[in-house]
């Protein structure tokens, strides 16, 4: 079940029974027809070993569980909203971006660490973005918040997308990512151009990325 | 006379064809209506410190002391507080930049000035000249400042506005007041006054909050924003 963007800050969910749409706690703004919001303890999908997890990895933004039959609309402290549609390819979100999205998808938490060694440790001190990211997988929509609108960007092999940390916001497809760094004299003198830090993706994919270098 | 890009704006082909040829002129186009994006040949463009949000290809960047206009522009800048801390981007492909989700308004320049508080101006092309004019005393009230950020020559500049912005023009005998916190840029050959609309009610407390006014006398136009910056004259 797509998500419907009603306006640049709302979007709009048909949910039907059988069918689970996720979304963060709170985010519910108005419904139609009988609908439940159950909190989710776990935090997502998966049992107690991947809800531990989150705790671990500080993903564990609280979500609900919304069912019944209806039409739910989602919104949360005035921020844009862009639907990204998932076929079959994996999304990589910050938790606390996560505005709401689709039961049908696989959801879990990937050490980003782990992809570039010590620079990949480095870049989550850096970038204040953490060594985990969340990962969403299989066919459904996803609706991400955003400050500002949001710009995505194609990777190709030929073409890396070099992104500031503060305004990257998502990305997918097969993407490496790295720290790259422009450090030079002048920013240890204090007179840098404030883009020492840059995350360099690469690979087959899309990077999203928000007009602003505010975080949410 | 300027040109006003609103969707997507972008130069007129044939000019940019013939300019590509003598020297690398950086294209500036709007992704959407709150970034900017700049695809450049191996020259230069000078952004807000910061403002880039991605790139692609090889891009560095570089902060400009003071300024860039020499030793005077520098002094200029230190004195008159009109410091805009400006980074020069220079390379091959597209940078994108972007700020406070604030929207973007492309502004083409043939030659003339144009006058912009220096928290707005997002990106001007390197061939542009950037210097700072002492605005007068109403901007002590306004809260803009005393002086405020000229930009010359010709090509193109990206001034940013908290909303969409509107343009306004200014004819002969048709003045115009603006609101000192709505304010962003002007261009041509206007005059700037600062009006106060205060009035015998204001020192009681009773005033309409539009204690304080800017007014442009001539031939131009004038940029306003939908939002209002803190201003003194807002208070009263």
């Amino acid at each position: 079940m797509p998500f419907t963007k009603i306006n640049g800050k709302m979007v709009e969910a048909q949910v039907l029974p059988g069918q689970k749409v996720f979304s963060q706690r709170g985010a519910m703004l108005a419904y139609s027809g009988q609908v439940t919001f159950t909190p989710n303890m776990a935090g997502g999908q998966g049992g107690l070993m991947s809800m531990i997890g989150r705790r671990v990895a500080n993903e564990d933004t609280p979500l609900m569980t919304v069912e019944g039959q209806g039409r739910v609309m989602f919104g949360h402290g005035g921020h844009n909203v862009h639907v990204i549609d998932l076929a079959g390819d994996t999304l990589y979100v910050e938790a606390d971006r996560l505005l709401a999205f689709d039961g049908t998808l696989q959801q879990s938490t990937m050490f980003m660490g782990s992809q570039g060694g010590v620079m990949g440790m480095v870049r989550g001190q850096v970038t204040g973005q953490g060594l985990f990211t969340t990962q969403l997988s299989g066919q459904g929509s996803v609706a991400v918040m955003a400050h500002g609108g949001v710009i995505e960007l194609p990777i190709t092999p030929q073409q890396p997308v070099h992104v500031d940390p503060q305004a990257y916001v998502a990305h997918r497809g097969q993407v490496q990512n790295k720290l790259s760094t422009a450090l030079g004299w002048r920013d240890m003198v204090g007179r840098g151009s404030g883009e020492a830090f840059q995350l360099e993706l690469s690979g087959h994919g899309a990077v999203y990325v928000q007009a602003s270098e505010e975080k949410l | 006379m300027s040109r006003i890009g609103t969707g997507a704006a972008r130069a007129p082909r044939p000019i940019g064809r013939m300019r590509a040829t003598l020297s690398p002129v950086a294209q500036f186009r709007l992704q959407g209506s709150k970034v900017l994006a700049v695809d450049m040949t191996g020259d230069a463009v000078k952004a807000r410190n910061g403002s880039m949000v991605a790139y692609t290809g090889q891009m560095n960047f570089k902060k400009l002391s003071g300024g860039g206009e020499g030793l005077r522009g520098m002094v200029a800048r230190r004195l008159t507080g009109e410091q805009m801390v400006v980074m020069e981007v220079k390379g091959q492909g597209t940078c994108y930049f972007a700020e406070r989700a604030t929207e973007v308004n492309l502004v083409r320049l043939n030659g003339e000035a144009l006058f912009v508080e220096a928290d707005n101006l997002l990106c001007t092309e390197a061939t542009l000249h950037t210097g700072t004019s002492f605005t007068g005393l109403h901007g002590a009230a306004s809260g803009n400042g005393l002086f405020t950020t000229k930009v010359e020559g010709h090509g193109w500049a990206a001034v940013m506005s908290d909303g969409p912005a509107i343009i306004l023009r200014v004819s002969q005998g048709m003045p115009l007041r603006v609101d000192p916190g709505a304010y962003i840029a002007h261009t041509g050959n206007l005059n700037r006054n600062f009006r106060s609309g205060a009035g015998f009610s204001t020192f009681f407390g009773e005033g309409g909050g539009e204690a304080m006014q800017i007014e442009f006398v001539g031939d131009g136009l004038v940029y306003v924003q939908p939002s209002e910056r803190v201003t003194v004259g807002g208070d009263v």
